[in-house]
């Protein structure tokens, strides 16, 4: 009898027995948002779709009418090496969807000195078949004839291009040996190392020079080179050149 | 007696607290195992390890399989230009048909077997299983369709609503389950009960024709279609003169290898028999035709011919027989005929009786 008394009272008193320990977890950690925002320029004038007129260093004016890139793979490291990396990070930056221009995750509070990203999809997301969200297919930045993802995006159009209706086309891909277009861009958090705690949301802002993508690494011209949809040598060259564009502009303290 | 009201009351707690506990009840999936025929290698990817292969994940797939309106007008699912009876092949097509009278550029493969495959297409553009009808969907000369689309389409049909239910616990209706549950269906699709794999298991006999047959498929065929698959998934230039008509460099504009010009996937020969016609552009409408290729067809000037077929092969005409009564052994009634493959509601035909 008693065995029974002891057991009704144990099996009661353990679904709190669980809570309590999940609470204590959550508190041990204590996380904190941290916001990474991105604002895509050319030579620091912002990217308007369809509408504005830019110029690269060449001289050659064009037009965007669509921009879209992943950055994934995101992760703050401290002096020390300590790295607060997001969980499940990718993210597909939209310039025609203002939502997709920021996300934000839980790191644990500490004095960051490193931003670091992909551009692009590891390697391992691209022969793992179908998923979904920021790397669905729906948001066709996946090539169906040549398994694996666009990485960057760069459609519009340029008198300096003798292809047909002047077009620019960049579909950058390729996520294997030479042709990888995959680049880590490792960024100082400078003159504000992030302080993160509980009472503020930090906002790092990136900002991108994609004027870079024709002078960088490469010297690469519009008038030479207004296509490019396959992986290979130059797509390479391309993604050297645009993994330049991206610095810190400032970071926000709440 | 006391002690019986405190047990009775202690268990009505452990009773009503249990209730908050519990939730809803647990999603219920029949999970299903692919079967590994004794002497197979394992499969080279294990295509079922993030897509856990259920019962109500293949119902699922082979609805879809069999919709049309996967496809932009309504007239091309998947099964049309893969069909049961050809080993999921077109049956005697070159080139199969696609939206607005368009044709394909290529010959549409047989499907079976897909696990041991480790990327599809002539060329191996595809490398997994679950992205593989994101190309037919979508080609122009195809199925035309979009996602949204397909997947629009999808939502508004109950059927498909329930189904989606049953075989994802959040029951959400995306491309990531439905490529998912395709998967399922095309991954099961399995052939190893033909006439050689009964013989290999010694529940029947070859004829001496078949006999002889097979030994000179093993000595002159089967580095490249390696049994027990009958392909070892390589990509090859087995030197077929170059069409001017409908230039294909093959391999070479995946990897943008020159060394990979003109270098098509090794096909499976299960159920070649019934596969008809034959090479990446179906431009061979006979099996004797396919040896002969073998024997005196192979153009030995490019670059990139593979080194066993050099010399070309050679078969004498007695062989040639031989050789294809032991083709004929290849093909698995079993895979052509069985219900679990054909269209959702199929009712067999009943057996012809005599009265």
């Amino acid at each position: 009898m008693k065995v029974n008394v002891l057991f009704g009272i144990v099996s009661f008193f353990i679904p709190f027995f669980n809570s309590l320990d999940a609470a204590c977890q959550v508190n041990n950690q204590a996380n904190v948002p941290i916001k990474i925002s991105f604002i895509n320029t050319i030579n620091s004038i912002p990217v308007v779709l369809d509408s504005g007129n830019y110029t690269n260093c060449w001289n050659e004016t064009f037009n965007i009418n669509a921009l879209k890139y992943y950055i994934s793979n995101v992760q703050l490291q401290t002096a020390e090496k300590k790295i607060a990396a997001e969980k499940n990070s990718y993210h597909l930056i939209n310039e025609e969807d203002l939502a997709s221009k920021s996300f934000s995750f839980m790191a644990s509070p500490g004095t960051y000195k490193t931003l670091s990203f992909l551009i692009g999809v590891d390697s391992l997301k691209n022969v793992s078949g179908a998923q979904t969200d920021a790397l669905d297919p729906l948001n066709g930045m996946f090539w169906t004839w040549n398994s694996g993802y666009v990485m960057f995006k760069l459609e519009g159009h340029s008198a300096g291009s003798a292809v047909v209706k002047n077009k620019i086309e960049y579909h950058i891909g390729g996520f294997s040996g030479a042709n990888s277009v995959l680049r880590r861009v490792e960024l100082n958090i400078e003159s504000s190392a992030v302080l993160l705690d509980k009472n503020s949301i930090t906002e790092i802002i990136v900002h991108t020079d994609l004027s870079k993508i024709w002078n960088a690494v490469h010297e690469l011209k519009i008038s030479e080179t207004p296509i490019c949809t396959t992986p290979g040598i130059l797509a390479a060259g391309i993604a050297d050149n645009y993994s330049k564009a991206f610095e810190i502009l400032k970071v926000i303290h709440p | 007696m006391l002690k019986i009201k405190i047990i009775i009351s202690l268990l009505l707690i452990v009773v009503m607290a249990s209730a908050f506990i519990y939730n809803e009840p647990p999603h219920k999936l029949t999970y299903l195992k692919l079967f590994i025929p004794r002497g197979w290698p394992k499969p080279t990817t294990d295509i079922f390890a993030t897509n856990p292969l259920t019962e109500e994940g293949f119902v699922l797939g082979r609805k879809l399989f069999y919709d049309g309106r996967l496809s932009k007008d309504g007239n091309f699912p998947c099964s049309g230009c893969h069909q049961q009876f050809a080993a999921f092949s077109t049956y005697g097509h070159d080139f199969s048909h696609g939206f607005n009278n368009n044709l394909t550029k290529r010959n549409a493969p047989g499907l079976f077997n897909l696990a041991w495959q480790k990327e599809m297409h002539w060329d191996g553009g595809v490398n997994h299983l679950e992205v593989q009808p994101l190309a037919p969907l979508t080609n122009l000369n195809e199925m035309a369709e979009t996602l949204p689309n397909v997947l629009q389409k999808l939502k508004k049909d109950t059927a498909y609503v329930s189904l989606f239910k049953a075989a994802f616990k959040d029951g959400v209706i995306n491309s990531q389950h439905m490529l998912k549950a395709l998967a399922q269906f095309t991954g099961s699709i399995q052939s190893y009960n033909s006439r050689y794999d009964k013989v290999k298991r010694g529940e029947d006999n070859f004829t001496i024709s078949e006999k002889l047959g097979y030994k000179i498929f093993l000595d002159k065929c089967n580095t490249c279609h390696k049994e027990p698959l009958f392909t070892d998934n390589s990509f090859r230039n087995n030197g077929l003169i170059v069409n001017s008509k409908l230039p294909d460099s093959g391999r070479m504009s995946i990897t943008g290898n020159l060394t990979d010009l003109y270098k098509f996937k090794v096909p499976s020969l299960r159920n070649c028999s019934i596969t008809i016609p034959y090479m990446h552009d179906g431009r061979m409408f006979s099996l004797s035709k396919v040896i002969d290729h073998y024997r005196k067809g192979i153009d030995t000037t490019q670059a990139t011919l593979d080194t066993l077929l050099k010399k070309r092969l050679i078969i004498s005409e007695q062989e040639r027989i031989d050789l294809l009564s032991f083709l004929y052994t290849l093909r698995d009634e079993d895979l052509l005929k069985d219900t679990r493959f054909a269209p959702p509601n199929y009712i067999q035909p009943a057996a012809k009786q005599e009265h």
